[in-house]
Parts: structure tokens; C-alpha cells; sequence
């Protein structure tokens, strides 16, 4: 099907937007492991887990906050992705470049 | 990803469909089956592409490349821009030459145009001094506007005439570009003042309604004659060897709305370059239009409009300055994120040489921001402009037509809401119809190719 004929701009706005779409191009793109839960595969290196020790007393004693989601939950839909940036080593300034994760995750470096 | 409906709004028309981008004032032509995908999934409030079928998908990703899907967690709720006032600079004065009018126009919001203080005229050291404050405070912009206006300015020749040499001395001084503009209701007219309209290029807009019993109705010397022919007989001199538009300005009064193109044509055969129509401000109770006056108004700009087709198929603008002005707009896809530019790059001077936010908020102290000696008053601007536009991110936050709008006339509103005790809003029924009728006249003028001739409009709008 071609997509110019369902929608097709008419002003000049809308000529622009269409120009900005044509020239984008995908600038990362999520691994995923192909199952029908589409799991994230593999995670960045700024991505690392991080440093801040778990003070819990159960298992895993002294082990960060993210590495032990790891542990407990890894399997399945229980996978847990999303460890933070390390704040304390590899990005020292995070607060400051990257207030938001969602919208300035590109800024670390 | 997950993906969220940007505010849009659909206007289906016969043989088509246009989809309005409220945040970028974008517009679409669409087809059925997108027409029939968004009625399916428009109300969804996220959307998974990599979920839809594959037929949908294509359709989802046309309109998420036109900005209308937006990734989850992007879309903000709209809310009032906020400018810093002294971060504008200054491009159009008002200057109210003449406080005092030798008409008695029955709706006069200027209350005889003295707005509502003793007669009175600028004298010629305010009105230079004035000019002069247009053009510092202009900083980097390379032109800007002088409106000559009263009250009738043309009972202040004197203040006319240093206004404008002001203006011609500061242009060559600076190098920027002034134009001038008077607002009359040209029964002074003589062939002096016409020269000198001419020679210094004077854009003249004429306040005049039409016909010569709807013009002696509404605008009435003061003992009471009328005052068409005066000014009818003046019309042939200034329009031969105009060196600059001369336009009309209509105002009508409810019962007078059914007139609009007998009006308009009226007026276009007397040889005007363009005419525009406005409603009258409500300024007391009985002005203030019911619905039924409200659909006469909107008829009589639908039928005109069709006539402005019509015309535009066979290569001929229509001098209707309503829709024009609109249809340029829409053309370059231009939002406003304030109403107007009244006390950011626009500002009243009255004859005491005190600012007010706009030349119809003249005379009402609550809107004086300042004066020639001590500049802008940019704290108490910031003030107004917080009181005028308190609410509206409530209620213009839904509305489609928000960005075309952002609020209406704040004079209007004022009016409306201060003055007759109306609620918010009360107009925004009549204003969402008239770009919508917008939106379908450039609709039809896109897919009959007519560009060539809304290119030419560009320039009404461009900065």
C-alpha cells in the first residue's frame, strides 16, 4: 500500500513535517530476544549495574539494588532490565546531564 | 513503541476529508480508510504499532511520520506560553492623534471616540516623541508600523504630519523600513490632505459600512445627518494615484449581518482594494448577538466564501481581507501561542502620551501600561497579561482551534466578561465555525490547485 495516498500533506506545515519524517532514520534500536514478549536482550555499558550496596540483610547481603533484581527475577516476564546509570564511577554527573532518562539517556557518554 | 494521539481534529467535507494537527496548525488530506482507522482506534489512548495489522500499521506510521502519533510520555498538556514582555521588541504603535471624532457611530467603542475622557488632540512634540519610542524599541526588526488613529485623526492634521515626518526622518537616520497607516472615517477628506496621503504613502483604512442606509444608520454626524455621500465623494480622488492600499472597514450590527454580501459587494464596486467585515463589539447589552444572529453572520461569510472560490478558480483574489488574512495563515500553518500582540510587540499611545495594551483598551486605566517618559511599564504588562489570559489553559486546552486562536480579542473578552457579565467562552462557538469555514475553503482551493495563488498569499503572514 502506498502510505502517500491515505495521507497526503496539504499546507506548508504539514509539507514540512512531512520533509523532517523522510529524513529520519532510526537511531538505536531495542534488541529484542523474538519471543511474543519481545524481552530486551543485553544491556548498554552506561547501563552497567551499579555500585550502590544493597544495605537489605536478606540474600544477596552487600550486593547493589539492580544486580539483585537479577538475581531474583530473570526469567521470563519477570526480567528485570532496567538497571540505572552508574552515578558513582562511569557518569559522576548524571544529575546534570541527564536529569531525565527518558528524554537525555543520548547524553551519556 | 507505545504511541499516544496528538490533538487533532477531523473536518469531512464532500468528497473528502482534512485532518487538522492542532499543535503545528498542520493540515491533511486523508482517505476513507484512514478516515475509518482513526473513527476505530482515535479514541485509543496508546497505540503499540508493532500490535496492529499489517494494513493498519502502514496507516499508523503515515501519521505517526505527520507528528499526529507521538511516542508515550512526549505529549505535553498545552498550557499558555509565557513570554518575558521586555523580550519583544516593539513593531507597531497606535498613535491616538485625535481624541475627538465629528462622527456619532452608534456603536462607537471609543464613546465618541474621546474614550470616554475630555476631547482632546496629541500635540506634535507627543507624537514625534512617540515615533521615536517605535523605533528604539523596535531594536533589531527592520520595519515597523505607525497607525495613525483617533477618534477621527484627520481633526489633527498637525500631529498627523510631524507624525509621519518623524517617521521619515527616523528611517533615513536607521535605515528601517516605517510603514504608515491611517484609520478615518474619511468625511475630511479634501485634496490637500489626499496629496499628502499619496506623496508619503499612507495605507488608508476607511470605516465605512456599506450602502448609504446602513452607513447613515450606524455612523451618524453629529447632529445626526448622515454621512455617505461626504464621504463617497472623496473616494474617486484618493483611489486615483493611491500610492498605497486603501481598504474598508465594515462594522455591522446583528441585524445587519444577513447584509454581509450585499455589503461586501457594495463596497468592492466603489473601487476598494479590500474590505474587511467585523462584527460589532458588544459594547452594551443589546449589541450582544443571539444564536440566530450568530448563524446569519456565519451564512453570509459561507456564501461569500464560495463566491471567493468561485472567483479564485478563475485566477481572481477576492479583496475579502477576513478570509484572506486566514487562508494565508492557514497556508504557512501559523499557531499563536498569545492572541495578539497587544502590550508585547504592539502598543497604544493616547494623546498624554501614556501606553495602554492595545488602541481599543484606550481610555480603560486598568489596561494604561506606562508612558512616553518613563517607557513600557513591562512589570505591570506581565500582570495584565496573567490576569486577561487566568482560566483559559483549562478551558482552550481541549479545544482544537487553540492554536489558531489562543484566547480571542482581549478588548472582547473584556467586554463580555467584565462589562456585560458573560462567561468565559461565550464567543467560541461563532470563532471555531469561522476557521473551520478556513479550513474548508483552503481544503478546496489545495485539491482544485490553486497554489500558485496561495503561495501569493504567503506574504500577508510572513515575518
Amino acid at each position: 500500500m502506498n502510505r502517500k495516498i491515505c495521507i497526503k500533506a496539504l499546507n506548508e506545515k504539514a509539507r514540512a513535517i512531512e520533509a523532517l519524517a523522510k529524513n529520519e532514520t532510526r537511531s538505536v534500536e531495542a534488541l529484542e530476544d523474538g519471543t511474543k514478549w519481545k524481552m530486551p536482550v543485553g544491556c548498554t555499558t552506561i547501563f552497567d549495574t551499579g555500585w550502590e550496596t544493597n544495605p537489605r540483610a536478606s540474600s544477596p547481603v552487600g550486593n547493589c539494588q539492580p544486580s539483585s533484581h537479577d538475581y531474583l527475577g530473570c526469567a521470563g516476564d519477570c526480567w528485570w532490565p532496567a538497571q540505572s546509570p552508574d552515578g558513582l564511577t562511569n557518569t559522576p554527573e548524571l544529575e546534570l546531564i541527564c536529569s531525565s532518562i527518558a528524554r537525555d539517556w543520548r547524553d551519556l557518554k | 513503541m507505545i504511541y499516544t494521539w496528538a490533538d487533532h481534529h477531523i473536518f469531512t467535507v464532500q468528497g473528502g476529508a482534512t485532518l487538522f494537527g492542532v499543535d503545528h496548525g498542520s493540515l491533511f488530506s486523508i482517505d476513507e480508510t484512514t478516515q475509518e482507522l482513526l473513527s476505530r482506534l482515535g479514541g485509543k489512548l496508546s497505540l503499540n504499532l508493532a500490535e496492529e495489522s499489517g494494513a493498519d500499521r502502514e496507516i499508523l506510521e503515515g501519521l505517526r511520520d505527520a507528528r499526529l502519533l507521538v511516542p508515550e510520555g512526549v505529549k505535553q498538556k498545552a498550557r499558555p506560553v509565557d513570554i518575558e514582555i521586555g523580550s519583544v521588541p516593539l513593531t507597531t504603535m497606535v498613535l491616538e492623534v485625535a481624541q475627538e471624532c465629528n462622527l456619532r457611530c452608534t456603536y462607537c467603542y471609543a464613546e465618541g471616540g474621546t474614550y470616554g475622557k475630555q476631547a482632546n488632540n496629541m500635540d506634535t512634540g507627543t507624537a514625534r516623541a512617540a515615533v521615536r519610542q517605535l523605533i528604539e524599541g523596535s531594536r533589531d526588526q527592520d520595519r515597523v508600523t505607525l497607525v495613525l488613529f483617533g477618534g477621527e485623526p484627520l481633526l489633527n492634521m498637525a500631529a498627523v504630519r510631524a507624525a509621519v515626518d518623524e517617521a521619515e526622518i527616523m528611517s533615513q537616520l536607521t535605515g528601517k523600513k516605517v510603514f504608515i497607516s491611517l484609520t478615518t472615517n474619511a468625511s475630511l477628506l479634501d485634496s490637500e490632505i489626499i496629496d499628502f496621503i499619496h506623496q508619503h504613502r499612507i495605507a488608508v483604512a476607511i470605516s465605512l459600512d456599506g450602502p448609504a442606509d446602513v452607513q447613515d444608520a450606524n455612523r451618524p454626524d453629529a447632529v445626526g445627518g448622515g454621512s455617505y455621500s461626504r464621504i463617497v465623494g472623496q473616494l474617486d480622488g484618493l483611489l486615483k494615484g493611491a500610492s498605497a492600499a486603501v481598504a474598508a472597514r465594515v462594522t455591522l450590527v446583528p441585524e445587519q449581518w444577513s447584509r454581509i454580501e450585499e455589503v461586501f459587494f457594495h463596497l468592492m464596486d466603489l473601487g476598494f482594494h479590500e474590505v474587511g467585515i467585523a462584527p460589532v463589539s458588544p459594547i452594551r447589552p443589546e449589541l450582544l448577538p443571539n444564536a440566530e444572529h450568530e448563524e446569519r453572520l456565519l451564512e453570509g461569510f459561507s456564501s461569500l466564501a464560495r463566491v471567493f472560490v468561485a472567483a479564485a478558480k478563475t485566477g481572481r483574489i477576492l479583496p475579502l481581507s477576513n478570509l484572506i488574512d486566514l487562508l494565508a495563515r492557514l497556508h504557512m500553518g501559523q499557531t499563536k501561542s498569545v492572541s495578539c500582540g497587544a502590550g508585547y510587540g504592539y502598543l497604544a499611545v493616547d494623546v498624554e502620551g501614556k501606553f495602554y495594551l492595545c488602541h481599543r483598551l484606550v481610555g480603560e486605566e486598568s489596561f494604561c501600561v506606562g508612558n512616553l517618559s518613563g517607557g513600557p511599564d513591562a512589570e505591570k504588562i506581565g500582570g495584565i497579561m496573567k490576569t486577561i489570559t487566568c482560566g483559559k489553559e483549562e478551558m482552550c486546552g481541549s479545544c482544537w482551534a487553540r492554536t489558531l486562536c489562543s484566547g480571542g480579542c482581549h478588548y472582547e473578552n473584556h467586554l463580555r466578561e467584565k462589562l456585560l457579565g458573560i462567561h468565559k467562552g461565550s464567543s467560541c462557538s461563532f470563532i471555531r465555525r469561522w476557521f473551520q469555514l478556513g479550513i474548508e475553503v483552503y481544503a478546496e482551493m489545495k485539491n482544485a490547485g490553486l497554489d500558485e495563488m496561495l503561495k501569493k498569499l504567503e506574504k500577508r503572514v510572513k515575518c
